[in-house]
């Protein structure tokens, strides 16, 4: 709990200079976009074992330690087999009665409640995964307009797309900063003598819920003083303004989203 | 260790820290700081930002990911398996730079009461705890004690987090930057406050600041950091003579000494271990007189 920004990477950038962290934003963007919908098509184990290849090369071309990444996913793993559990409990399918393998009242384990609930897992994780990879791979700015420049064309339709990926790009970033701030408080809070370092899980999780209350009301104080920020430099949106920076993807980028699209074109087929 | 038959209360002994150790993203804090507080001393922890002084904040209470053998605590290692980090707490009483991340409660008096309570003592005892805490802060009992925390200013808000940590009759008081966000009054207030406390209750103090001007004022050792080492350590006039190095390390410099540097444009020999304006005024008279 003192440190639980090792427990928690989601939403955190990790600049390691590598191939992926180069390449162009819009290019990661689409890929991570390719794969959840992978994560949609792919039903079968034997899809998800050819995509596997693919996301551990991803992950070490990024150079993102993969311990590191695997530690900071153990909430959400933890999360993920809590559903799991119910998932595999409560399935209600009509199974043939040859396929429960234990059985009492609505509750049941069957061979079919297992497989769906593995696929959903899988599922789950590639979602998880890919989103987390692209984010500690894409800088806060190159996110933004990544996402911006992707969307654009929809600005024809009226869509507030700067707008929107601005609550967006906030809404992701905000989630490493509360984190920080979560452990500033629980460090304040355990040295009067409210300890959160000590204790079984559920007493752990039940200080947390003390912790609610101070982070909402610095949630809201720090919108103030973004919202304020960017009034007093006049932002408006960006429909008019030009980029610093602009993204030309090279040949690699184009090679880089040609090999994930025909990778998952391939686990989708089989 | 020992040293005139006392421990010292708090020793760090090649305390070294990274935060987030063994991931991509690891800072490190400090690097093989020593010292040793001795009980009753008015410690100045100085340094500019990223020096480490809340890390090593953070490690007299044990708030960090401690390795063996480099925190202790009247002698006894806090790393210690088995080391009872509650007592610790109870003991080292520490009021971290933003007040609020300290305040548990909604409702002062509650807040207030937190730490006897969890400590242990009695409602009675704690109640007057409380009174006398909120009063001593200048923050009359009947009148505040029902008051919703957030509700305060700033500076109010500051005061019950002291008021929070004086409760508890902690023998070690840590401050971090106790003065910030406080206006003139506030702070002669606090800081007179603070000369009393330590000598009724024989307090060993220890403020953590980037200024001097403050720490000056109530501490008579300094222990300066610089990016995560310790690079004096002495009692004040013997570091405040050196003012040179202590500008370049970018800590602010009480007005006394700033006036002294300007003095040595005249008098190039003209010292800087000078406290009060009282002392300047005095030094600078003698030289006016001599020449």
């Amino acid at each position: 709990m003192l440190e639980l920004q090792r427990n928690v990477i989601f939403g955190q950038f990790v600049d390691m200079g590598s191939f992926i962290h180069c390449m162009d934003a819009r290019v990661k963007i689409a890929a991570t976009l390719v794969l959840i919908v992978a994560s949609f098509l792919v039903d079968s184990f034997l899809g998800f074992a050819i995509l596997a290849p693919l996301l551990l090369a991803i992950g070490l071309v990024s150079k993102i330690p993969l311990g590191y990444v695997l530690r900071g996913s153990r909430l959400f793993l933890a999360f993920l087999v809590f559903i799991l559990f119910f998932q595999v409990l409560f399935y209600p399918g009509n199974v043939p009665e040859s396929d429960y393998l234990w059985h009492w009242g609505i509750l049941s384990v069957s061979t079919e409640g297992l497989y769906t609930a593995g696929i959903l897992a899988l599922r789950v994780i590639l979602l998880y995964y890919v989103t987390t990879m692209l984010m500690l791979t894409t800088s806060l700015v190159d996110l933004t307009n990544g996402l911006e420049l992707i969307l654009g064309p929809l600005q024809r339709l009226r869509v507030p797309v700067n707008e929107l990926v601005l609550v967006f790009v906030i809404a992701i970033k905000f989630v490493p900063v509360f984190i920080e701030e979560m452990e500033r408080l629980a460090r304040a809070q355990t040295a009067r003598g409210f300890p959160f370092d000590e204790g079984g899980p559920v007493k752990r999780a039940r200080r947390i819920g003390r912790l609610l209350v101070p982070i909402f009301i610095s949630g809201f104080a720090r919108a103030d003083t973004l919202t304020i920020a960017m009034n007093t430099r006049s932002y408006r949106g960006g429909r008019h303004r030009t980029k610093l920076r602009q993204m030309r993807a090279s040949l690699s980028d184009w090679l880089a989203i040609l090999l994930v699209v025909v990778w998952v074109i391939v686990a989708w087929m089989v | 260790m020992q040293r005139d038959g006392h421990p010292p209360i708090l020793e760090l002994e090649s305390f070294s820290h990274t935060y987030l150790e063994g991931t991509p993203r690891a800072s490190e804090g400090v690097r093989d700081v020593s010292f040793r507080i001795q009980p009753g001393e008015r410690v100045g922890v100085v340094g500019a930002t990223q020096s480490g002084k809340s890390t090593v904040v953070d490690s007299f209470a044990h708030l960090l990911r401690l390795k063996e053998g480099q925190v202790f605590y009247k002698g006894e290692d806090v790393a210690a398996p088995g080391y009872d980090r509650a007592r610790l707490r109870r003991e080292v009483g520490i009021v971290f730079q933003q007040p609020e991340s300290q305040i548990i409660e909604d409702v002062v008096g509650a807040d207030v009461a937190f730490g006897p309570t969890a400590a242990g003592l009695s409602a009675a005892e704690t109640r007057e705890r409380v009174e006398e805490s909120l009063n001593t802060l200048g923050l009359p009992y009947p009148e505040y004690r029902l008051r919703y925390v957030h509700a305060l200013s700033g500076g109010q808000r500051r005061r019950v987090a002291i008021a929070g940590v004086l409760a508890m009759h902690t023998p070690v008081l840590v401050l971090d930057e106790p003065m910030a966000g406080l206006d003139p009054r506030g702070r002669r207030e606090l800081l007179e406050l603070l000369v009393r406390l330590q000598k009724d209750r024989e307090l060993t103090l220890i403020v953590c600041s980037a200024s001097l001007t403050d720490a000056s004022l109530l501490c008579d050792r300094f222990i300066v950091l610089d990016r995560g080492s310790v690079v004096m350590d002495g009692r004040a006039r013997e570091v405040l003579r050196d003012a040179d190095r202590l500008a370049k390390l970018d800590i602010t410099l009480p007005e006394p000494i700033v006036g002294a540097r300007e003095m040595q444009k005249l008098f190039p020999d003209f010292p800087t271990d000078l406290l009060t304006e009282a002392e300047l005024e005095s030094e600078l008279l003698e030289r006016l007189g001599v020449a």
